[in-house]
């Protein structure tokens, strides 16, 4: 009978779990001192097509300049040298630290809640194409494509987006790496700059390489990434997790109890906390409680890496090569200096 | 309204007796018993029962032990969730009743003055401008919140002359609810991520709660209780309707200040707890006034010990169904206290007010 529970609240919450994006730090320092005008690069003259994530062809009479985006994949193109015309967030996204690298101020914004698109600011910003994300709805990587894409309320207001310019989508789900070549190719069709990317993907494998290496200096830390609030613990399953699942493919090793069942996460409640308290290091999403949140819990007032001082605050990051990087470098020093304590 | 009784004027006018009551339903010492037996077993049922199937002996040992795991679990997580569930569950049944009574409408929960609405504004402005989180802090801009919603309907109601009707009142807080609600919704949505306190506090669960802060709630509850006995005799009177109960002496300022009183501080501590819980407040007298009849010297006791029995059942019953998570007890509410209250409507002769 878990269903209530993970329609109710866990589902809005994973989906802001999944959802938002970025670490704070992600981003910055690959793009921030490249051009940023909407077709720099390679812009290629002549018809243009794009099959996006749920099989949509995208045809258009030219490569697209004026792209408006959701903030999350905003953020990922913004890393690659492409300056959206407008974005729509989940949050506000003017002040929203994750775009404090990129400058923002000929970008329209077009809503700073969920669902919330102001369509006639939308018109106005004329874009070629929208980019947002889709989440599969089970493990298999099921796409309703009969439902509304990520970041629109519903699908009627998405048909008055495709009114305006088609809508192509990236698949937030599955294996990691393939988010980040969706996302990457994606922003290359856009006009993203190859040498750059190029270069990201190289930072990329650098950073992949060094976690890989912290993982190995530093066996047998177990990492839990999880939200927590009032209801109880939620644990990401490492495979329905596009980020865990790319890290663990470098030797991060994530707290797995239960690999099958329910999709997404394990719940639970905090009198069942004990059994979940088995990493060394915590990784608390960024919405929910944090260490200090925790240890107000009795029943979580003995968790090892609480009790060690080694809960982080996270946040996922934007699914491109430079802000991937980064992420996993913030992962690789927590780890180095992880005390091994279960 | 119907009465179930018909008023007995006593002679003469002026401050005289009220008008006899209506009957009780059922024997009134069954009903007592009934309720202190079904306080003490879902008390019993909220330590023994949880997400964790721990054994019977396990739960004595760690009431008996709180420094081991067990111990934890029963001490952490059961106990304070029992505590809160019975007061917060109390308060809401008792400021349910006297709203009924008030309003004269079988509809009205604690909601229709504004006062969660207000609590709920005034918490999200504390943690938004002053960044405040501490349970406390939050306990007392609830309950700022709640008193100023409930001046405010107050003083409007009062300003169109609107105290001898209860609709005006009603009127006016579902206006300011509204009013509330919007500008909380605006401040929620321009800065939801610094809003986590926020966001864990309106949740409206009794789960991860603690029992910091509980004094000043209790006693906030405590003179909220008082003023709801002190309004007992104008809330019979009221019954009758405003012009008779003028008639017969009933100064209705005095009375509808009492009775807000009561129903502002008796919500202000349950929210402040536990976050805005609805159903209770709405079910709880209507279960209460089946097994006590409608007089209000034992329809107010009876609400807030069925309000009590109902929040905790409710949250047990969520502890049970989730596995090892839990089902959170304002969506087992939603769903049980609306099918009770089906139930309750469909057979008929809603208890008069």
């Amino acid at each position: 009978m878990t269903a209530p529970t993970f329609t109710r609240r866990a589902l809005p919450a994973l989906v802001a779990l999944a959802l938002s994006a970025p670490a704070l730090t992600a981003c910055g320092a690959m793009s921030s001192g490249e051009t940023s005008s909407a077709a720099s690069g390679s812009a290629a003259s002549g018809p243009w097509s794009y099959t996006d994530d749920t099989g949509t062809t995208i045809d258009l009479d030219a490569q697209p300049t004026r792209v408006v985006a959701f903030a999350d994949q905003a953020l990922a193109l913004l890393s690659y040298g492409i300056t959206p015309v407008a974005i729509f967030g989940r949050t506000q996204v003017k002040t929203d630290p994750r775009f404090a690298d990129y400058d923002l101020s000929g970008v329209e914004i077009l809503g700073n809640t969920y669902g919330e698109i102001d369509l006639e600011k939308l018109a106005a910003a004329a874009p070629d194409i929208v980019v947002t994300g889709i989440y599969p709805s089970d493990r298999k990587g099921t796409l309703d494509t009969d439902g509304p894409y990520y970041g629109f309320s519903g699908v009627s207001q998405q048909k008055q987006v495709e009114k305006i310019a088609p809508v192509a989508a990236i698949e937030i789900g599955g294996k990691g790496i393939d988010v980040v070549e969706s996302t990457t190719s994606l922003a290359l069709a856009l006009g993203a700059d190859e040498d750059e990317v190029a270069e990201d993907k190289k930072s990329f494998e650098a950073a992949a390489a060094d976690l890989r290496s912290a993982t190995e200096a530093n066996p047998g830390i177990e990492v839990t990434m999880m939200y927590a609030d009032a209801d109880g613990v939620y644990v990401v399953k490492t495979a329905d997790e596009p980020e865990s699942q790319l890290y663990s493919t470098y030797g991060v090793d994530y707290t797995d109890l239960h690999p099958k069942g329910a999709y997404y996460w394990d719940i639970y409640s905090w009198e069942n906390a004990a059994e979940m308290m088995t990493g060394d290091v915590i990784l608390a999403n960024v919405e929910g409680y944090q260490a200090d949140d925790l240890a107000d819990q009795p029943t979580f007032a003995d968790d090892p890496a609480l009790v060690a001082g080694q809960v982080y605050s996270w946040n996922g990051a934007a699914m491109d090569y430079a802000s991937q990087a980064t992420q996993m470098t913030t992962l690789a020093k927590i780890i180095s200096e992880a005390k091994d304590v279960v | 309204m119907p009465v179930t009784s018909p008023p007995r004027p006593a002679p003469g006018a002026g401050v005289a007796e009220p008008p006899r009551p209506g009957r009780p339903r059922r024997g009134g010492r069954r009903a007592t018993l009934a309720l202190t037996c079904a306080v003490l077993l879902v008390t019993a049922a909220s330590l023994a029962l949880g997400s964790n199937h721990l054994g019977l002996g396990q739960v004595v040992t760690g009431l008996l032990h709180p420094a081991e795991d067990t111990g934890a679990i029963v001490w952490g997580s059961r106990v304070p969730r029992t505590v809160l569930g019975l007061l917060v569950g109390a308060c809401l049944g008792l400021a349910g009743a006297v709203m009924q009574g008030q309003t004269r409408n079988p509809l009205a929960d604690p909601g229709i003055f504004g006062v969660s609405a207000g609590a709920s504004l005034a918490v999200v402005v504390g943690v938004y401008v002053a960044d405040l989180t501490s349970v406390l802090a939050l306990l007392w801009l609830a309950f700022t919140g709640a008193v100023l919603a409930t001046l405010l309907v107050f003083g409007v109601a009062a300003l169109g002359k609107g105290l001898a009707s209860p609709v005006p009142l009603a009127l006016a807080g579902t206006a300011v609810t509204a009013l509330l609600g919007a500008l909380t919704s605006f401040l929620v949505l321009t800065d939801e991520s610094t809003l986590a306190a926020y966001r864990v506090w309106v949740v409206g669960s009794l789960s991860g709660r603690t029992l910091e802060g509980i004094w000043p709630a209790v006693a906030i509850a405590c003179v909220g209780a008082a003023l709801a006995a002190a309004n007992t005799r104008s809330l019979d009177t009221l019954a009758l309707g405003t012009e008779l109960a003028q008639g017969l002496g009933e100064s209705l300022l005095r009375a509808r200040l009492v009775g807000l009183g009561a129903i502002t501080l008796l919500t202000a501590a349950g929210v402040a707890l536990t976050g805005p819980i609805g159903f209770v407040g709405l079910t709880a007298p209507h279960l209460a006034r089946r097994l006590v009849g409608s007089g209000h010297a034992r329809l107010l006791p009876a609400s807030a010990a069925v309000g009590a029995v109902v929040l905790l059942a409710c949250d047990v019953v969520g502890r049970l169904i989730g596995g090892q998570s839990e089902v959170s007890v304002g969506v087992v509410l939603s769903v049980l206290g609306g099918v009770v209250f089906v139930a309750i409507v469909r057979r008929g002769r809603m208890a008069a007010l």
